[in-house]
């Protein structure tokens, strides 16, 4: 059986379990509602709101390398940690902090396989609600690689056709245009529809009934065999609002290890609401 | 307690059983085939106002008994408001806190009523695209208190404990067999927990085996707080198809429109998805011609005002001077 390309992103919560408490493991909780870590989280972790702490509060943008140095060094996380991301939702807003550490140059980052979920129901694993309050120390960021995401030029490029792969993680309905977003969602668009070009492959396409990830040979088979990405295009990968879609371009450049996959975190939420440019129902 | 007089102790002396049966109240002008006799179950009639006193009691005495509960530690559940609403009232009465986990797609009336019954409120977003087989966002939370501070919670869990099923399996199923005097052909639920159709159908099965099970399920992507569709059930441990003979899907929004003709033309204030199980009865008895049915209602029409407006047009204009 053929293993992951990078095996090394992604740890099983045995292995977290069995690590706990090690000099240089650093747990976030990365979540979407922090109900969830103020409930009760992985003994150790900190918390991050995807919302309020991975966003820019003013313009539309992830955060700077400014605010993205005091947020890790906030809490207590050198350049040389490890650092372990898990979270709500199946892992999308924790694989789209593993996305934010990956583009400001972290080393060693890695995605708690399941999520808080996972965790959640293993008998074995404890939770608590004591919240760490580390040390703050001085985080440099060592890079800037926006090569990791797809702004609206390179979208436009690749709608265009031949080039590029085109992934579209949202779920079948919204690909068709029959809802604008899932049910209950505030962020929204002005048109319902995809990108032209674009292939439906739903996120959850890559997870197990647990929510842990598929084995490489499923996820081979099922991405380049039969939904025909071309591992020799280079890929964007887009979804609503830029989370499911970081999972699944986890899953591309990561586990299946294709060399230059982006994360469009404009969207839908973007696309969907230019003037005049093209979409496919 | 005397159920003559009706004159209690305390108000649980008023929960249902085969003495005190809630009432069964037959069809009139909505019964599409009138051989078919077809018969109302009032849930609402239980001292909490839903089917849930059922399970919340078992759930909560089981607890109470295997010393789970006191010195500080209370319970937390998810809910979609009835099992929280009777396990408020319940637990605070007999001295203990309570935390309900409920989606936010809980119509307003039963978020408030929570709070009003004495429970801590925390609402949370299930609808971010659920998750293969992971549970909903609401049970994962209440999950979460019960593990992370398991000194102050306790969780009842209804859609796992089959103390659920076991409360319809002594009553709401011995109940029915007595009130309809053996002779009920047909069994119209709804499915939620499952605690209601699972427990309920197999004491009547065990009387005769030839009774009928008839679930009925909301369209998929439905508004009908309480209920699931089969493709939800994946959270329900409870749910056994062997006991199930026909699953009737119905159209969410007709649920809203059922429950408003009940109410204007059986005087019989019930839910949305109560008016959901009338209109797969409806059907069934159409196709059947001939038997004695029996519809459990699972509560009344007050706590749905909010969402009455939202899906029956014209509900919502003319309320203002
Ligand atoms: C209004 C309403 N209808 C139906 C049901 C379904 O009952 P059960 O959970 O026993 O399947 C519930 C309970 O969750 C409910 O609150």
């Amino acid at each position: 059986m053929a293993n992951y390309a990078n095996p090394e992103v992604l740890v099983e919560t045995d292995w977290v379990k069995a690590n706990l408490g090690k000099p240089g493991l650093k747990l976030v909780e990365i979540d979407v509602d922090t109900k969830a870590y103020d409930a009760g989280h992985v003994p150790s972790a900190v918390g991050f709101n995807w919302q309020t702490q991975l966003q820019d509060q003013v313009r539309r943008d992830i955060i700077g390398p400014d605010a993205f140095e005091k947020l890790v060094g906030g809490a207590g996380i050198s350049p040389s940690d490890i650092v372990i991301l898990y979270g709500d939702n199946n892992n999308w807003f924790a694989a789209y902090g593993f996305w934010l550490f990956k583009i400001y140059g972290h080393n060693d980052v890695r995605l708690m396989n399941g999520g808080r979920v996972k965790w959640l129901n293993e008998p074995d694993k404890q939770m608590t609600t004591e919240v760490p309050k580390p040390a703050p120390v001085t985080y440099k960021a060592s890079a800037n690689h926006l090569d990791l995401r797809a702004l609206i030029p390179q979208v436009f490029e690749a709608q265009k056709g031949g080039k590029w792969n085109l992934v579209d993680v949202r779920s079948p309905d919204e690909f068709t245009g029959k809802v604008i977003a899932p049910p209950g969602m505030s962020e929204t668009a002005q048109r319902g529809g995809h990108i032209p070009g674009a292939k439906s492959i739903p996120w959850s396409t890559a997870v197990k009934p647990d929510g842990t990830f598929k084995s490489a040979d499923e996820l081979r088979s099922i991405y380049l065999d039969q939904k025909g990405v071309d591992p020799n295009k280079d890929t964007i990968a887009y979804c609503r609002i830029g989370e499911r879609s970081s999972h699944t371009w986890f899953v591309l450049k990561y586990l299946l290890g294709i060399k230059n996959v982006k994360n469009y975190d404009g969207s839908w939420t973007e696309y969907g609401n230019l003037i005049a440019a093209p979409i496919e129902k | 307690m005397n159920h003559q007089t009706r004159v209690y102790d305390n108000v649980f002396e008023l929960l249902p059983n085969e003495q005190n049966p809630s009432p069964l109240v037959r069809i009139n002008r909505m019964n599409p085939v009138p051989e078919f006799a077809l018969y109302a179950k009032l849930e609402w009639m239980n001292p909490f106002g839903s089917v849930k006193d059922r399970a919340a009691w078992t759930m909560l005495q089981d607890l109470e008994h295997r010393g789970e509960l006191g010195n500080g530690r209370g319970i937390v559940e998810p809910t979609s408001g009835n099992t929280g609403i009777s396990l408020a009232a319940m637990a605070r009465a007999r001295g203990f806190h309570m935390r309900a986990v409920v989606p936010n797609k809980v119509p307003l009336e039963k978020k408030v009523l929570l709070k009003i019954a004495g429970a801590q409120l925390d609402v949370v977003s299930d609808e971010l695209c659920p998750a293969p087989g992971l549970g909903d966002g609401s049970i994962n939370i209440a999950k979460t208190h019960a593990k992370a501070s398991r000194d102050k919670y306790a969780m009842p869990n209804q859609y796992e404990n089959e103390k659920n099923v076991e409360a319809h399996f002594q009553t709401t199923g011995p109940e029915i067999w007595r009130q309809t005097e053996g002779k009920i052909t047909h069994l119209f639920v709804s499915l939620g927990t499952c605690g209601t159709v699972t427990g309920t159908s197999r004491f009547l099965r065990s009387k005769n085996p030839n009774v009928k099970v008839i679930a009925v399920q909301p369209t998929e992507g439905h508004d009908v707080p309480g209920l699931r569709n089969v493709t939800q059930l994946g959270v329900s441990k409870l749910f056994d198809s062997s006991l199930v003979d026909d699953i009737v899907e119905v159209e969410f929004r007709l649920a809203y429109s059922r429950a408003m003709e009940l109410c204007q033309t059986e005087g019989l204030l019930a839910g949305p998805s109560s008016g959901l199980i009338y209109e797969g009865a409806r059907e069934i008895i159409l196709r059947d011609k001939a038997g004695c049915g029996v519809m459990i209602f699972p509560d009344n029409i007050f706590k749905y005002t909010s969402n009455m407006m939202k899906h029956i047009p014209g509900l919502a204009s003319g309320n203002q001077a």
